[in-house]
């Protein structure tokens, strides 16, 4: 009963959001608000039970109950994180800025080392990385095209996006090769997409013909 | 004080979490866990507050009966449904989970399948072949699309026999994907990385301030 029950209201949200096709609707605004606020419920859920609660309030009860001092530590970050509320009153707004330079702080101090890490050198190194093949004489004649076809797909792309020096010459017939690597990029990243939404769609389709009228019939 | 110490705290944390990723001492590596628990702390204080946020702006729609402000108690619903049930007893609750299963995610895939209509029509009106960069664009998409299903195999497979794949359109397709698109994706990808660092870089410092507002 609870399935059946279960396959009945997603159906019925699937039809009132699919009913945007006609216009926009009361049936459609209805699934669109109650998303918004599931979607929001959801993710409040997530963040407390797997930041605050694990990382906060068991060491800090453990320390309670324990005597342990070292989980009272964690009193400092749940005192900045409450600042946060001090956006409530309009004359204490500016205490916000406390934990936001906090967590700006860490994101930008993690992403400097992981993006040089995970995009540049990785990235460089698979660029060039077939070259050494070609060296070792390992490659195919097919091989060694592809390899040359990356290293001139990425420096042109690249220069596409060098603004530093006038386009003119050729380094715009080189930022001309960088366009259509990028439209081939685009192109590929546009038929994905779209792949990827027609199997959504195929999927829900699937639902209501075989999930919801197999409750039915 | 409500300007330099935010500064102040920025460049600190922002040192910290550069400096100890790089020592392999295991103090250093018991601070970058310590600052990145803090991390994970303050974040759905954040959460929180941006929540509490959205619903006195929607308080203010039904007080001040703005279009569509009946709508309103649907995201006020929404909210509690998820938090009374998942907060105390958990995300693995067998009715959060149940309200997952049959009310988010089915709203959630069908959101994304309604962009396959809006994206088909918006393709119709935007890829015209005028120019060989959106003929590029063009020939390209079509040639993904129809490699990710078996039909465009059936049909092309003898039109294109002396091609060197096995099946024309999806070996063709994954060739596109591997070296082309591959070699456009990482100009951007290291264009995009370059300036994070040098974004990041100017946040630490305290050149970049925007996230403190405006103000005193």
């Amino acid at each position: 009963m609870e399935k059946i029950i279960g396959i009945w209201i997603a159906a019925f949200l699937t039809l009132c959001i699919y009913s945007f096709l006609y216009r926009d609707n009361p049936f459609y605004r209805f699934a669109e608000y109650l998303f918004v606020g599931v979607s929001l419920g959801y993710s409040i859920v997530l963040q407390i039970h797997q930041g605050l609660i694990p990382f906060a309030w068991q060491p800090f009860s453990a320390a309670v109950t324990g005597g342990s001092l070292t989980g009272l530590i964690k009193l400092i970050p749940i005192a900045i994180g409450l600042l946060f509320f001090a956006g409530l009153s309009p004359q204490q707004t500016w205490l916000i800025r406390y934990p936001s330079a906090i967590l700006i702080g860490v994101t930008s101090g993690v992403a400097i080392p992981n993006v040089l890490q995970a995009h540049i050198f990785e990235q460089t190194r698979g660029t060039i990385g077939p070259f050494a093949a070609i060296h070792a004489g390992t490659l195919s004649g097919w091989g060694v095209f592809e390899a040359i076809l990356m290293v001139v797909g990425v420096v042109c792309t690249l220069t596409y996006f060098f603004f530093s020096i006038e386009h003119r010459g050729p380094v715009k017939w080189v930022s001309k090769v960088g366009i259509a690597f990028l439209m081939i990029g685009f192109g590929s990243a546009f038929g994905n997409t779209v792949m990827g939404r027609v199997a959504l769609l195929i999927q829900r389709v699937d639902f209501l013909l075989n999930d919801w009228f197999g409750t039915i019939f | 004080m409500r300007r330099q110490v935010p500064l102040i705290l920025c460049f600190v944390f922002g040192i910290v979490m550069i400096f100890t990723q790089f020592i392999p001492h295991s103090l250093s590596q018991s601070l970058h866990q310590e600052v990145r628990q803090w991390y994970l702390i303050i974040f759905p204080f954040a959460l929180v507050f941006s929540s509490i946020a959205l619903i006195r702006t929607h308080v203010m729609r039904i007080r001040r009966r703005t279009e569509h402000w009946r709508y309103s108690f649907l995201i006020f619903i929404g909210i509690l449904m998820m938090v009374v049930i998942g907060v105390p007893f958990g995300p693995q609750h067998h009715v959060f989970e149940w309200l997952f299963n049959n009310v988010q995610v089915p709203m959630d895939a069908t959101m994304f399948s309604l962009l396959a209509f809006f994206i088909a029509s918006a393709a119709y009106r935007a890829f015209r072949a005028r120019t060989l960069e959106a003929s590029l664009l063009l020939v390209t998409a079509l040639i993904v699309m129809l490699g990710n299903v078996p039909v465009g195999d059936l049909v092309w497979n003898t039109v294109f026999a002396w091609l060197p794949w096995e099946n024309a359109t999806s070996g063709m397709k994954q060739w596109i994907l591997d070296n082309p698109n591959l070699s456009a994706r990482r100009g951007i990808i290291l264009g995009i990385s370059l300036g994070v660092i040098s974004q990041s870089i100017r946040i630490i410092l305290g050149i970049e301030r925007s996230y403190l507002g405006g103000g005193d």
